[in-house]
């Protein structure tokens, strides 16, 4: 297979999974988040309403912003902005890492790779 | 959608604790640059790339792993089988970077914490037992499943002590003891790292029967096996 034809279906997998199967995924509490939740009662969306636990002592995100929390908050459909969210995720990590790496391997330093 | 496996928000660990490992994490990304540098060449630009787009997007596919419990893969053990440790703590960190900056996943005051432990740690532990697992049993293909699987398990487990000792360092357990903590995110963590290496190691294979020298872990060799001649774009 192509390198070229390899890095289109991968990405197209990404988007599909990102895009389309993250809708399907689990939405219990995560290992690390339930831990910190024992001790705690939450209500039926999962916010705390009583008890005492570690999670009380998490704080609101400092940035937050339109994407928060894998949504888009200014989509109305909550499931049209998730799929909106994953796709746009994607695109912007794999732009962000291939303009990273590809500096990095044109910029200076050492070369004594077997390129 | 919930907040993923292991990512820690603000909050929980302390500010002094968090900037001594936003400084830990900092050397060791930078000591990973200059590494991964010296082996990267242009053609690899690509797949790294799409390496760290696809834990980006398989990070979002929270599992369940118990009742009322889930886990997500964190990645480490497919960017070292794939692209070795240095460049595989680079794409790991650049997808935590993100999802701190832009989905309000992970604190940003715990952004080293979440480097750290995701990104620095699962991927060198899972490319040490990558790397012995394929000494022991060669390379096959039941050899690097069993490998990538292993590697994968203990990355996460791995992942989720280095939070651990943060948490004993920096954090303060609420009605309820550290080992109690301790015991639970272990025993959940394990879990997780099953459904990691079940993923890890079907993704990694069908690379390496697709593309063995994009498999770093091979070293480029392709796996044993009386397979048909594969072409090399």
């Amino acid at each position: 297979m192509k390198t070229s034809r390899f890095v289109l279906i991968g990405a197209l997998v990404a988007l599909v999974l990102a895009g389309g199967v993250a809708l399907f995924a689990s939405s219990s509490p995560d290992g690390l988040e339930s831990v910190m939740l024992d001790g705690c009662e939450t209500g039926a969306d999962g916010e705390i309403s009583g008890g005492a636990c570690t999670a009380q002592k998490a704080g609101e995100h400092e940035i937050g912003g339109p994407l928060a929390d894998y949504g888009m908050s200014f989509v109305g459909s909550e499931t049209l902005g998730g799929s909106l969210a994953g796709i746009v995720g994607v695109l912007l990590v794999l732009g962000i890492a291939t303009g990273l790496f590809r500096l990095l391997a044109r910029g200076p330093g050492p070369r004594n790779g077997e390129a | 959608m919930p907040d993923l496996a292991l990512h820690i928000p603000n909050g929980i660990i302390g500010i002094p604790t968090s900037l001594a490992f936003g400084l830990a994490a900092a050397l060791a990304v930078g000591a990973c640059v200059a590494a991964a540098r010296r082996g990267l060449d242009e053609r690899l630009v690509p797949l790294a790339g799409l390496a760290t787009a696809f834990i980006f997007a398989a990070q979002m596919l929270n599992f369940p792993v118990a009742a009322g419990v889930s886990g997500h893969l964190l990645g480490g053990a497919l960017a070292a089988a794939l692209l070795g440790p240095g460049l595989g703590v680079l794409c790991v960190t650049v997808v935590i970077g993100v999802q701190a900056l832009l989905f309000a996943d992970g604190g940003v005051s715990a952004l080293g914490l979440n480097v750290v432990n995701m990104a620095v740690i699962s991927t060198f532990a899972a490319y040490g037992v990558i790397a012995l697992a394929l000494k022991l049993l060669g390379r096959t293909r039941v050899g690097l499943t069993v490998a990538v699987f292993a590697a994968s398990v203990v990355s996460v487990v791995a992942a989720a002590a280095g939070f651990l000792v943060e948490f004993w360092i920096g954090g303060e357990p609420i009605g309820q003891s550290f080992g109690a903590v301790a015991a639970a995110i272990g025993s959940v963590h394990v879990l997780i790292g099953i459904g990691e290496g079940v993923i890890t190691a079907a993704a990694v294979v069908a690379v390496a029967l697709a593309r063995p020298d994009l498999v770093y872990a091979l070293k480029g060799a392709r796996i044993a096996e009386p397979a048909a001649v594969k072409e090399i774009a």
